[in-house]
């Protein structure tokens, strides 16, 4: 089914339709529905928006990590070897 | 290894035997059995191993960064480095990945010849003509969401969507684990909350 060397101009609708399934799964949004046919465009739009959640989120982990990173200098150390071992 | 890590396998979802026997195995394979490799990528990225293995490996460079450089913008390096490492994860195997460690390549190097070698290597044609410009739209802002995927077909694309989603999610959540640890363990001395926990 994955027409990988196909330029992508010869897909079915029902190809799309499936990849978009696929996608659907997913995404957190989406995936709790019970009727498992949101639009592609739909789906597209919230991925895109999940995404971006997860980019800032990361955004904003990092920030926090930089502070924490910063205010804790010496106990880094200590910190790291106990952070490989619990978490 | 995992011995004296406790109770950190037993997540259902999860399989020890079948992430031992996947774990170094890389190379291509030919496209019969390619999407199952690509399902067994996406899956080792919830597993607990790997994010363990994410969060040693993240704070292993975050000290070696902090060492070296200055401090201006330290939560931008922090990001870059958290990315980079998550690339480094990734094996090179997908082209997410290896976008983001040659973004990193270019920056430092400034070596024109990537961004010409980029343009040689997929030019996928997106001409199809069964999707309403709607749709076609939104593909191309995932593709520029998904780094290096810009000029990807629409089964490439949500290809790579796959995985870089999955990856994310797994860096969020070390993330939040090595956040939350440290900012608990912050104030009070770490020999404490190490005699609480482990106790053997």
């Amino acid at each position: 089914m994955s027409s990988r060397r196909s330029g992508g101009s010869r897909m079915s609708d029902d190809q799309i339709a499936d990849l978009v399934s696929k996608l659907q799964r997913l995404i957190p949004e989406l995936r709790g529905r019970r009727s498992n046919k949101a639009s592609a465009s739909k789906v597209l739009q919230e991925t895109c928006n999940y995404i971006r959640n997860l980019h800032r989120e990361v955004e904003d982990l990092s920030d926090r990590l930089s502070q924490l990173l910063a205010s804790a200098d010496t106990d880094t150390d200590q910190a790291a070897i106990l952070t490989t071992l619990l978490i | 290894m995992a011995s004296f890590i406790p109770n950190l396998e037993s997540a259902p979802d999860t399989c020890p035997e079948f992430k031992r026997r996947k774990r170094r195995i890389t190379d291509e394979k030919p496209a019969s059995s390619h999407s199952h490799q690509r399902n067994q990528r996406i899956k080792r990225w919830r597993t607990q191993r790997e994010q363990h293995i994410y969060s040693s490996k993240l704070i292993q460079a975050l000290r070696r960064s902090r060492r070296t450089s200055a401090s201006s913008s330290a939560a931008k390096e922090v990001h870059e480095t958290a990315d980079r490492v998550l690339a480094v994860l990734a094996k090179g195997t997908t082209r997410w990945s290896k976008a983001i460690l040659t973004a990193r390549k270019m920056a430092r190097h400034k070596k024109a010849k990537v961004a010409a070698n980029t343009r040689l290597r997929k030019p996928a044609v997106s001409r199809e003509k069964r999707k309403t410009p709607v749709v076609q739209r939104k593909l191309k802002v995932l593709g520029r969401l998904v780094p290096g995927c810009r000029k990807l077909s629409f089964p490439n694309l949500l290809e790579e969507t796959s995985d870089y989603i999955a990856a994310l999610e797994m860096q969020v959540r070390a993330m939040t684990a090595i956040t939350e640890f440290l900012a608990g363990s912050g104030p009070q001395p770490p020999a404490d909350r190490l005699a609480s926990n482990v106790n053997s």
